[in-house]
């Protein structure tokens, strides 16, 4: 619509464009950013997960850019959306960054059904994808392709340090309790199969709907099973629930609590309900070592807090891919595979190493045992840890020989 | 344990139970028996109730102070909702409350998660409450017999309130008979925001004794709001001792089912609603089918 003076508000627009542009074209000649896409889940049931990993990608590349960017003086861009937990929005958005935005690299996408459903675009796409959280093993076994990479620990990687913590164990009898669905049953069959091979007695396991808010019959189950310990296979709100409704009955008292993962958002959401629980976890804050140490001072200093789980085991991934495009000297992904497979590096867990085989780094497994730290609030110590050649399963396998 | 031992602790359970689902469904029943109004959004003033309770907790120290605070600020709200919005709309259908009060429950979950963030928020059991008793030696959380009892005092001020006082009484002559009422000179209108606000403090009281069970979290209204539906509809829409033994039967079939029959655990509930609705359509003791 033509203003009083008779030139549209568009043809200004579009002059103060024109003008504009010269200006940071040149800018950008001047270093080109290295864009990295975050497809991320931060809203929906994952969304908690995904605005931990999406942070430690924003620390890392705050961190990289302060110290005068990559590839002398190129500064990292992240390009983020949010996928809601969706895969086909997932494929989706990463393919918009890929196309629209000319993105190379892609991190951070939270379920594993998104990355399953991303991973065969990779090739088309000409793109690296660098996982910072997904677990299922098919990823580096079955579904593996050549541009996908997982510096961070897999599913059947998390499970096999409680299986090898079991064996060591004084614990003999054990009950299950798990969420009803999918996830919960299969976690459960695993258990009572490494239970058995542990030479341990599984008594039984009982599944609690999802939403379950009253869990006082089934702590009584617990109890009443015998059980020296008992296997947790819940989440959310109903992990939350159980937990403090099992320090009201003073179930830790006489059953030791056994969960496949320790994630500090139920610590944080429970506090004392979840001091003595034991379980395995990606990334304990607490590790000793200078790479580490610093990482947690540098976390504090930002965000006043430790890091959690997610943010410890996504920010690694950064930490490698960092590496990689160092060693490759570009983004450039045939280069960037290049340098990635077989790629050595010392992260905040100790040195690690990306093997070429499968694009799974073999890394330690830890066990923890939630307990109250100095300042008295709830947080994972580790009680046990397993090398890397222990933890990390035979090339492109989701399973162990023994 | 013995047998014994096992009905009285699974009892006691079941009646600390019982108490939530009434404070969660008592709310909605008298909402709909003055207003005959589905009010949607009375899980996300339990929830509500939750949160503000995390809140007064954390500023004042005290989980009695929430007690108060939580319902009378959820209360608040409920009445200038009812006032600002749905007083516009009584001459409309019933379709029009329900989205009315649909989109309240979108704008009130948006706003809890803006103001509290996405993560699950305890409150801790009060120090006094915080103990166990052994009974037949077991340990059984001083808390859910504060629950029910809780539950059994609330249940008698509300029946006292009913039968005893005026407004009780202009609560229960303008269920009957809403123009009759008016006619009589009483201003049917406060009466009506009067009660949607009673209706949704005493569902955020329930939200702040549920925290200490459950932690305040986004998930709590979608699950409550079923839950106090069903109560509604099995002791029958607007009567108040329909919800109260509504809510006892929920309670002690949900525990025992659980317990017996895991595998049921989900249907349990809708069950026996669906037995109560062959038997007698409106409820227990609704007034028609």
């Amino acid at each position: 619509m033509p203003s009083a003076s008779g030139v549209s508000r568009r043809t200004v627009l579009q002059a103060a464009t024109l003008a504009a542009v010269p200006g940071i074209k040149r800018a950008a000649a001047a270093a080109d950013p290295i864009k990295i896409g975050l497809p991320v889940a931060v809203t929906g049931p994952a969304g908690g997960i995904g605005t931990q990993m999406r942070r430690a990608c924003e620390f890392w590349a705050k961190q990289v850019n302060a110290k005068g960017g990559l590839l002398g003086g190129r500064q990292i861009q992240l390009i983020v959306e949010d996928t809601g937990g969706n895969p086909a929005t997932c494929v989706r958005k990463a393919q918009e960054m890929v196309e629209r935005d000319g993105v190379r690299i892609i991190t951070c996408i939270v379920a594993s059904n998104e990355a399953l459903a991303t991973v065969p675009k990779l090739a088309e796409w000409d793109t690296i994808f660098v996982s910072g959280d997904n677990g299922d093993g098919r990823l580096t076994a079955e579904s593996l392709v050549p541009n996908f990479f997982r510096p961070n620990v897999s599913g059947p990687m998390g499970t096999r340090a409680v299986a090898l913590w079991l064996r060591d164990s004084p614990l003999k009898n054990f009950y299950g309790l798990g969420m009803d669905y999918a996830w919960g049953h299969n976690s459960m069959d695993v258990f009572q199969e490494e239970s058995k091979k542990a030479g341990r007695n599984f008594l039984g396991a009982v599944f609690s709907p999802i939403g379950t808010k009253d869990f006082s019959t089934y702590i009584t189950k617990i109890r009443q099973s015998g059980a020296d310990g008992v296997y947790l296979v819940l989440s959310g709100d109903d992990y939350n629930a159980f937990l403090s409704q099992a320090k009201q009955y003073r179930l830790g008292d006489k059953v030791q609590m056994l969960t496949e993962q320790v994630d500090e958002m139920v610590l944080d959401a429970t506090g004392d309900a979840s001091v003595g629980v034991i379980g395995g976890s990606r990334y304990p804050n607490t590790l000793d070592n200078p790479q580490n140490k610093e990482f947690v001072a540098a976390w504090k200093a930002e965000y006043g807090k430790v890091p959690w789980m997610f943010e410890g085991d996504q920010y690694q991934s950064c930490v490698v891919l960092q590496a990689g495009i160092e060693k490759a000297g570009s983004i450039e992904a045939a280069k960037l595979r290049a340098a990635l497979e077989g790629l050595q590096v010392t992260s905040i867990k100790g040195p690690i190493t990306l093997r070429a085989c499968d694009h799974q780094a073999e890394q330690p497994g830890f066990i923890v045992k939630v307990e109250k730290d100095a300042a008295g609030k709830a947080s994972p110590k580790v009680i046990a840890s397993y090398p890397a050649d222990k933890i990390t399963p035979p090339c492109n396998k989701m399973t162990y020989t023994d | 344990m013995d047998l014994v031992g096992f009905l009285v602790t699974q009892c006691l359970n079941a009646f600390s139970q019982a108490a939530l689902l009434f404070f969660l469904g008592v709310g909605l029943t008298l909402i709909f028996g003055i207003m005959r109004i589905v009010n949607f959004a009375h899980g996300t003033f339990y929830m509500l109730g939750a949160f503000i309770g995390y809140t007064a907790v954390r500023l004042t120290g005290s989980f009695w102070a929430a007690l108060v605070v939580a319902p009378v600020l959820a209360g608040a709200i409920g009445s200038a909702f009812e006032l600002g919005l749905l007083r516009r709309l009584y001459k409309r259908d019933a379709s029009a409350f329900l989205m009315v009060t649909f989109g309240l429950t979108l704008i009130l979950e948006e706003l809890i998660r803006l103001t509290w963030g996405v993560q699950a928020l305890q409150i801790d059991v009060p120090d006094a409450l915080s103990g166990v008793v052994f009974l037949f030696d077991e340990p059984f959380p001083v808390y859910r017999l504060f629950l029910a009892a809780a539950g059994a005092v609330v249940a008698i001020a509300i029946w006292q309130f009913l039968e005893r006082t005026r407004l009780g009484l202009l609560i229960r002559a303008t269920s009957q008979n809403a123009e009759m009422v008016h006619a009589l000179g009483v201003d049917v209108n406060r009466v009506r925001s009067g009660i949607f606000g009673i209706g949704c403090g005493l569902a955020a009281f329930g939200g702040v004794l549920a925290a200490p069970l459950l932690t305040a979290s986004l998930g709590m209204a979608a699950n409550a709001v079923i839950d106090a539906f069903v109560i509604v509809i099995i002791g029958g829409m607007g009567s108040f001792l329909g919800s109260l033994i509504a809510a006892v039967l929920v309670a002690f079939v949900e525990v025992f089912g659980n317990y017996f029959f895991p595998d049921f655990a989900l249907a349990a509930m809708y069950l026996l609603m669906l037995l109560v609705l062959v038997i007698r359509p409106g409820g227990l003791l609704g007034k028609e089918a």
